[in-house]
């Protein structure tokens, strides 16, 4: 419980001093390709998480209407970071079902930056780490 | 001829004035009575569930001073300081407010940083990202996660160079006040920049005055002097965070970049293998 607390309390201190700045949040680059002012939801599996810096990609199959898959690209916080708020390198693995919440490509490709996957057990992940849902 | 061979002595002895010594017993002793820098740091609040939050007087890191988004922002960073935060913009002489101006007009919709390029000094002490204090006789290494860098301050008494080679983090020398490590840095590349878009010019010096607030609280004044591109000193300060239970890990931003920027300025992303 405690440790559950410290958690919550962590990821909000995190989304708090993350807040100042866009920029801030990455430190490589800006979010020029995104579209920050939509969001978006799609739910796919898991085809393959490219653990690696400068940032994380989370690359989810969609199903399409003609009955196959789309993969989509999603572009998440670095590994370093995310790392020590909870998200392993085995957190999110090839098959899983996820909910991808996310800004869009500007050019419209399919993908984007990472606002949340959510797992099935309800574990939230995003930019702050991993979360155990309500 | 003679000129340019007598030059070139000039500059070889210059570049080896300064002979680091051995230490000695008595200076590995002496490391004691320095504060403990020593363990990775972050930019951030002090932790909300410590019974006694440090008060530095008017530098406590209350809430809206979170360390980086306060602080000089390097090139990836947005500048913008946090709503009560103390850092304001650096205030530009005409010329520079000129340069600032036609760099902004060019629209580009990122910088180098997306392809991987470290902002260099003073940006990548505002990164969002860990950096590790090793204290040892004669200096004081900045181990940065950022970019996988890594900052050296000598502190056993040589002088700053007076026609500094520029570079990202320019060339630092420390000594220490008190408790207080006082890092002053010359020669920076003209391809680093205050904030976006804004340039500082060769003359620009830095000085940093790095100082424990609390048992894992430091706290980092830094003074960006440059008479040439700023009206005034432009003074931040920013809180970083010892997490005792953390290490510095790799950050090499080449393994799986997949932005860029194209020399139009034009940001851009492969989604490819």
């Amino acid at each position: 419980m405690v440790r559950r607390i410290s958690r919550r309390v962590t990821a909000v201190a995190v989304a708090a001093l993350l807040s100042g700045t866009a920029a801030s949040v990455s430190a490589h680059h800006s979010f020029a390709v995104f579209d920050l002012t939509s969001q978006k939801s799609i739910e796919g599996t898991v085809k393959k998480v490219d653990w690696t810096n400068p940032h994380v990609w989370v690359w989810v199959d969609v199903p399409t209407t003609g009955g196959g898959t789309e993969t989509y690209g999603f572009e998440g916080m670095s590994p370093n970071f995310l790392a020590r708020r909870g998200w392993s390198r085995t957190t999110l693995q090839t098959g899983m079902k996820v909910t991808v919440q996310y800004r869009p490509l500007k050019d419209g490709k399919p993908g984007g930056m990472l606002v949340s996957a959510k797992l099935p057990t309800g574990l939230l992940l995003t930019g702050g780490g991993a979360q155990q849902g309500q | 001829m003679a000129a340019g061979l007598a030059l070139g002595v000039v500059s070889i002895a210059g570049a080896q004035d300064w002979k680091s010594k051995s230490p000695t017993a008595a200076d590995w002793s002496a490391m004691a009575k320095l504060p403990d820098f020593g363990g990775v740091w972050e930019a951030g609040r002090a932790p909300t569930a410590a019974p006694a939050a440090p008060r530095g007087g008017a530098a406590a890191p209350a809430a809206g001073r979170a360390g980086g988004a306060a602080a000089p922002a390097g090139r990836a960073g947005g500048g913008a300081g946090r709503a009560g935060g103390a850092a304001a913009g650096p205030q530009l002489t005409p010329p520079y407010a000129a340069k600032r101006q036609e760099l902004a007009s060019r629209g580009a919709e990122d910088n180098d940083s997306a392809n991987c390029l470290p902002p260099g000094m003073p940006g990548i002490m505002g990164q969002p990202y860990p950096m590790e204090f090793l204290l040892t006789p004669g200096k004081v290494t900045i181990v940065i996660e950022a970019y996988t860098q890594v900052r050296h301050i000598y502190t056993d008494g040589r002088p700053l160079p007076s026609d500094p080679d520029p570079k990202f983090f320019g060339t630092s020398v420390g000594k220490w006040d008190g408790d207080t490590l006082v890092v002053e840095t010359v020669g920076f590349s003209p391809i680093t920049q205050l904030a976006a878009n804004t340039p500082h010019s060769d003359k620009m010096r830095i000085t940093e005055r790095f100082r424990l607030t609390g048992p894992d609280v430091m706290t980092i004044d830094t003074t960006v002097n440059d008479a040439e591109a700023l009206t005034a000193p432009w003074t931040s300060s920013r809180t970083l965070i010892r997490h005792r239970d953390w290490t510095i890990s790799e950050y090499i931003c080449e393994e799986n970049n997949r932005n860029y920027v194209d020399a139009a300025g034009k940001a851009g992303v492969k989604l490819d293998k």
